[in-house]
């Protein structure tokens, strides 16, 4: 069975290859089709793979492909491994990013910037696709490191995808390079296990897992984690995410929301059964999700970047299922990353189509009463707001973020510390999603918007707007089975009716705030409030502090090694040689009789040593 | 009957014959007479090669001769023909115009 699980990366594969080999003489028409369409075969083929998969009824599917390389015992393979978890993130990959990739056929079509660089974009996105793919299907963690870092630079690539303008590509290596620090954590992490265990292969490793002592068991969870914490944005190393919202909208839809950041989510509930045995490190998930969401949702309710709101609910969504994670709702957890993946896409491409509209503008304040002119992004906003701050009931982000606060308000350790950090960011994330629809869609209109929109664009914000909704059911009847019980209390848990309330009260509080009807101009105004807010808009500062630590003293020894003290030694020995070069080459002067009479001489020399020996 | 010379004198003709011909290569300028300096010298390393096989009456000496008289040949067909280039090209006779080829 499911001998053709190799076609789902191997399709966005061979449309990467496709567009690349052609260097972008290919027609648009014929780019769009082999790039949103090698995804969305692939989608198909994945979904007839799960289907089967279920209907198997078997725990895992292996299949290897070939071996990468044999150097004594030391054999990895490249093999793809099918289980519920990497089953559900196939899904999500493939199929909401089949989503963006038609809705990018739209957007990137007759780019702006870039006329010329649709074939470029989906060259891009496809890899981007195989790598992350690869990622989540490999069956060793060689092969995942190898996705890993595949997803690293497409994200990179596509950041700086607006080449011509420098800030694009300083973004871009601000990305790459704190994702690095994480990816070096991890990779030592790789070593470690290697080392203690002799094994790459990810379910040997895990069985194996009990021969750990706990020190460790705890080091390798401890350092994985700093992988987990550079590629899905959290703190302390979350400060690449919002600047990356300067690729292409679909970009940040697909990588930056969807997929890629929820890498070191999958990560860790791969890695379950070593942080089952590293309480503390366990712990440490839980505390970075509650910090970064709580500090994210604060950080979002300044922001004035459509795009940048987003980034930072992003970081805050991701600090949730890390939290869950952490406190062991492991099925919560991978829920909310499905529904996250859904709504967060159809926020991020409904402001695309928004963003477009209105001709690249992303400042909110310059948007206003957009509601009625751009009725079916507004609509999709709306629901994947609605989502974003789990309405009770009708939308899938209120199931998975339900789940989650439950079970972390019976977890052992300080639950409720974690319920109620849970459930204020939970409130302040209505605020801020309230005050980017209000301030956006709502009142005079300050931009007038063109809406050129097509079917590939509104097309697929439908189909999300439906999964928005009804993937919270989708997840309850589909994942209970697949993953184990998402939400193991029912709702007559006592703090049930408080969890679902909580939130609402952020909207009911932000409706009349940011529609100007209670005026906190005093308490904003105030040199405190002034202070909290500038504080709050730079990301808690966190830009400021690296760029202090890490940046300057970095630029500093730089300039004054700027003749590189290593590199004397072999400047030294340059300069002699060519200092020698010089004196040998005045003897070369061209001369014939020259030669002759010094070959004479030597001649001379010669026969007299000999003689007087 | 023969006159028997020395074999010393005839090393010391060749020898007086080597230092002409170096001295002509090294202070004459005209390629051509350049080329016959290096035939004398030649001559005389011959010369000495003859003297040498008359002396111990083996024949490898003139075998020399006949090589040295084979490899002069050789070279004079090599050299007129880099005398004929060098004089189309520079205009001169003066081996030292073609010094190009320097440090």
């Amino acid at each position: 069975m499911l001998e053709y699980l190799w076609l789902v990366p191997a399709l966005p594969l061979a449309g990467f290859f496709a567009l690349f080999v052609t260097e972008g003489k290919l027609p648009d028409k014929i780019v769009a089709v082999i790039g949103a369409g090698s995804v969305g075969l692939a989608a198909l083929v994945a979904l007839g793979a799960g289907i089967e998969f279920v209907q198997s009824g078997e725990a895992s599917y292996s299949q290897t492909l070939w071996t990468w390389m044999a150097v004594g015992n030391f054999a990895p393979s490249i093999s793809l491994y099918l289980d519920p978890l990497s089953l559900v993130m196939t899904g999500v990959i493939t199929g909401v990013g089949f989503l963006i990739h038609l809705f990018a056929t739209g957007y990137m079509w007759k780019d702006h910037q870039e006329p010329e660089g649709l074939s470029r974009f989906f060259a891009y996105m496809n890899l981007f696709v195989f790598a992350m793919l690869m990622l989540v299907l490999g069956d060793n963690l060689l092969v995942l490191f190898l996705g890993w870092e595949g997803v690293g630079l497409c994200s990179y690539l596509l950041i700086g995808f607006y080449h011509r303008d420098p800030e694009n590509g300083y973004a871009a290596r601000k990305a790459f390079v704190v994702t690095r620090v994480g990816d070096t954590l991890m990779a030592i992490g790789l070593f470690l296990l290697f080392r203690e265990l002799a094994t790459l292969d990810i379910q040997t490793a895990l069985g194996d897992a009990a021969q750990l002592d706990s020190g460790m068991a705890t080091a390798i969870g401890l350092l994985l984690l700093g992988g987990a914490v550079g590629k899905s944005a959290q703190v302390p190393l979350q400060t690449w995410l919002p600047d990356a919202m300067a690729g292409p909208t679909p970009v940040s839809a697909l990588i930056h929301a969807a997929t890629m950041v929820t890498a070191g989510v999958y990560l860790i509930a791969r890695m379950k059964g070593i942080y089952d045995l590293a309480p503390a490190a366990q712990f440490a998930v839980a505390i970075v999700g509650l910090v970064t969401l709580l500090i994210s949702s604060f950080t979002a309710l300044t922001q004035t970047d459509i795009k940048r709101i987003l980034a930072y609910s992003t970081m805050s969504q991701i600090g949730y299922m890390f939290m869950a994670l952490g406190v062991g709702a492991w099925s919560a957890g991978i829920f909310h990353l499905m529904t996250h993946a859904f709504f967060k896409a159809l926020l991020f491409l409904a402001s695309g189509s928004v963003i477009l509209a209105l001709h690249h503008e992303q400042d909110i304040f310059k948007m206003g009463g957009l509601w009625r002119k751009l009725p079916v992004p507004f609509a999709s906003m709306l629901i994947g707001s609605g989502a974003l701050v789990a309405l009770p009931f009708i939308t899938s982000g209120f199931y998975s973020k339900d789940a989650i606060l439950l079970t972390a308000h019976g977890y052992e350790h300080h639950g409720g510390l974690f319920w109620f950090g849970g459930v204020l960011a939970a409130v302040m994330t209505a605020l801020y999603t309230t005050r980017m629809m209000v301030v956006a869609f709502f009142g005079e209109t300050k931009t007038e918007p063109h809406d050129s929109s097509r079917i590939n664009m509104w097309g697929p914000l439908v189909v999300l707007c439906v999964l928005s909704i009804g993937g919270g059911w989708l997840g309850i009847g589909v994942l209970d089975g697949l993953l184990g019980p998402i939400n193991e209390f029912s709702h007559a848990h006592p703090m049930a009716l408080t969890t679902m309330i909580l939130p609402l009260i952020g909207i009911f509080l932000g409706w009349p705030i940011f529609r100007g009807q209670i005026d906190l101009s005093r308490l904003v105004g105030s040199t405190f409030g002034d202070a909290l807010r500038r504080f709050w808009q730079s990301g808690w500062a966190f830009d400021w502090v690296y760029d202090r630590l890490f940046v300057k003293p970095f630029v500093w020894v730089a300039r004054v090694n700027k003749g590189d003290a290593v590199d004397l030694v072999f400047r030294i020995t340059a300069a002699v040689t060519r200092g020698l070069h010089h004196i040998g080459a005045l003897t070369q002067t061209g001369r014939l009789r020259w030669y002759a009479a010094n070959m004479a001489i030597g001649l001379i020399v010669v026969v007299l040593i000999v003689a007087s020996a | 009957m023969a006159i028997e010379v020395p074999v010393e004198h005839v090393l010391l003709v060749a020898a007086a014959l080597f230092l002409l011909g170096l001295l002509g290569v090294l202070v004459r300028r005209n390629i051509i007479f350049l080329l016959m300096s290096l035939e004398v010298m030649m001559n005389s390393a011959g010369l000495a090669f003859i003297a040498a096989g008359a002396k111990w009456g083996a024949p490898d000496g003139q075998i020399m001769f006949m090589l040295i008289l084979a490899l002069a040949a050789a070279e004079v067909a090599v050299a007129l023909g880099l005398v004929l280039q060098i004089s189309r090209r520079f205009d001169t006779l003066d081996v030292d115009a073609a010094s190009e080829l320097n440090g």
